[in-house]
């Protein structure tokens, strides 16, 4: 076995789609620890996802962590290791943005790895413009891309856009 | 009865029973508590754990073809917490300190569980 195996974080927000991308991305069936959600009509993350994929040499496992504050213990651990991060926000709500950037200091600080930033729910009529969302994060608009995290070539642009930045890096 | 007042006497009870257990608290499989009883500590934030701790549990024991989900346990040099399925919607964590009776915390606990789960199941 002589490919390299990467660690990369998948992270945001409740709601945001870290799951959905995953399962939309993942190769083999994907780890997921969903249960419904008690506040919401949807299910949640409360431990991880996790899913596997090649990409040209590389064997790249993706871990998603959950979005709800109260877990907020568990991104360092899944952060371990990580080569970068993905960190997904539904573009069609301003009130999680706050957050992302709570989320981003947060991982950053205990480990500076590049770290790109997907809109998802594009499809939805009042989705914020991507470099709002970059200016509002202090991102080079570069770093900020809108993404359908349920297609599967819109979802692996953003996984390119990291390697991009950790090549470059 | 409300739904916190029956489960607290379900804990309550088994506090009594066990009286080496520092804190029991019943949450949702999504980490919000329902119900609980602690000597100490940040009740949020040990549902939020316990919920993490079923959820993963849940995905190991499938993965090793363990069947449903029963309990899983973490142990420290000072102190221990179970942690038990209570049916579909909720999860029971108890913790007690390093040296305590093991099988009568499993014998109340699991019991205990039980109880939850049919009581949660009626609703
Ligand atoms: N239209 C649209 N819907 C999406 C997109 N991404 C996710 N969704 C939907 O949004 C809902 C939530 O998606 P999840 O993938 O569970 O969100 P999450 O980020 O994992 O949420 P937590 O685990 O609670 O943090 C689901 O119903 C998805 O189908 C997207 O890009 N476009
Ligand atoms: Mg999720």
């Amino acid at each position: 076995m002589n490919e390299t195996t990467i660690k990369i974080l998948v992270a945001g927000p409740c709601g945001a789609g870290k799951t959905t991308f995953i399962r939309t991305l993942s190769q083999s069936p994907v780890v997921n620890t969903d249960v419904p959600c008690s506040t919401a009509n949807r299910a949640t993350t409360v431990a991880m996802d996790f899913g596997q994929l090649s990409l040209d040499r590389y064997t790249i496992h993706l871990f998603g962590a959950p979005g709800q504050d109260r877990f907020e213990f568990t991104w360092e651990v899944l952060l371990e290791g990580a080569l970068g991060v993905l960190l997904l926000v539904s573009g069609n709500d301003a009130t999680h943005f706050p957050q992302v950037r709570r989320i981003s200091d947060y991982l950053l600080s205990r480990n500076p790895v590049p770290l790109v930033v997907g809109v998802t729910h594009q499809d939805h009529p009042n989705c914020w413009d991507c470099k709002e969302v970059a200016s509002y994060l202090d991102l080079d608009p570069t770093e900020v891309i809108p993404i359908d995290a349920t297609n599967l070539e819109s979802a692996s642009e953003l996984l390119v856009r990291l390697f991009d930045l950790v090549e470059r890096a | 009865m409300a739904i916190a007042e029956e489960l607290n006497t379900i804990l309550g009870r088994m506090r009594t029973s066990v009286p080496e257990l520092s804190a029991a608290l019943v949450a949702t499989t999504d980490g919000l508590p329902i119900a609980h009883s602690l000597n100490s500590g940040d009740a949020n934030r040990l549902a939020a754990m316990a919920a993490t701790a079923l959820g993963l549990g849940r995905r190991i024991c499938e993965s090793f073809g363990g069947g449903g989900f029963r309990e899983t346990s973490v142990s420290g040099d000072e102190g221990q917490m179970y942690i038990y399925s209570a049916g579909p919607k909720a999860v029971l964590g108890v913790v007690a300190r390093a040296g305590a009776n093991v099988g009568l915390i499993h014998l109340e606990a699991r019991d205990a569980a039980s109880q939850v789960a049919q009581m949660l199941e009626r609703r």
